[in-house]
């Protein structure tokens, strides 16, 4: 799989375009996800799980690990809980998509509450199309104006399609890098 | 109350008329602002190239964020999956110029 990311990479950096893996990690067992989170991390630039329970969204925003949380908006016994906004290191995802697929007001409620949650708690958001074809895909003025709908302010709106991602992608690439030691330490120089 | 204009580019799997996106703009902005929002944000189809797929809409200059949420929040035109690309907004229709 290594190698055909790599070509991926190459193909898009030949074309000029920056290039960011990311792995949708989606699971219900709490070591399930640990064992995913150990394997994955390493190769991919954003880490995400989608919450499918109360358990697992508990164990994705403590994890230091994961960047990025959302959930699945069709299921009725799991959403962004003051308990999980609480401890939570990671980021939370709105998917603009899931107001596609929603036959009713409850998909809007549901992301309306998660927001206002966010904000009580100071979680950052991000907002994205989570798009499955490409009518789905939306510009980022476009997602940061649904963003304003669901209850954040302009400042925050822009925010979650342009400062928060990028430091997501900004703190892992660095994560990444041969010069990380680890959190606030880092190789300056190297002399052989 | 002033007015602002618009220009979108209208993207479809099948050839859209300019009924069906006012149908779908209208219904996208009744399904998350109400009537009454409709009544404020007040669009109106100016001008509707099938060929380019072009539009231009006039809504009130008070709810550009309305008005952008509402396009952004059209999936479906007509019977088919759809998407609305806002290309440009001005205070005149002169002002879209060259692009529309």
């Amino acid at each position: 799989m290594k190698d055909q990311l790599v070509i991926l990479r190459n193909y898009f950096l030949d074309l000029g375009l920056e290039v960011f893996l990311r792995a949708d990690l989606a699971c219900s067992k709490r070591e399930e996800l640990l064992k995913l989170l150990r394997r994955f991390r390493s190769a991919f630039d954003i880490i995400s799980v989608k919450c499918t329970n109360h358990n697992i969204a508990l164990v994705a925003a403590r994890d230091r690990r994961v960047d990025v949380i959302f959930f699945d908006y069709a299921k009725r016994n799991v959403w962004f809980d003051h308990s999980i906004a609480n401890v939570s290191d990671a980021t939370l995802e709105l998917n603009t998509s899931t107001l596609v697929a929603a036959s009713d007001y409850l998909a809007l409620t549901k992301l309306m509450k998660d927001v206002y949650t966010a904000q009580q708690h100071k979680v950052d958001t991000i907002i994205s199309s989570g798009c499955t074809s490409p009518f789905l895909v939306k510009t980022p003025t476009q997602m940061s104006a649904i963003g304003m709908i669901l209850g954040l302010s302009k400042g925050e709106a822009l925010n979650s399609v342009s400062v928060v991602p990028s430091r997501i992608v900004g703190k892992n690439v660095e994560r990444r890098s041969r010069n990380y030691i680890e959190e606030g330490v880092k190789v300056v120089t190297r002399t052989d | 109350m002033g007015r602002r204009y618009l220009l979108i580019k209208v993207c479809s799997t099948t050839a859209v008329t300019g009924e069906q996106f006012t149908q779908a703009l209208t219904a996208s902005i009744l399904k998350y602002f109400g009537e009454v929002g409709l009544s404020r944000i007040n669009p109106k189809l100016i001008r509707f190239d099938s060929d380019g797929s072009k539009a231009v809409v006039a809504y009130a200059k008070d709810h550009a964020g309305e008005m952008q949420t509402a396009l952004a929040l059209i999936f479906r035109i007509g019977d088919s999956e759809g998407s609305t690309l806002p290309l440009k907004a001005s205070g005149t229709i002169k002002g879209l110029g060259k692009r529309s």
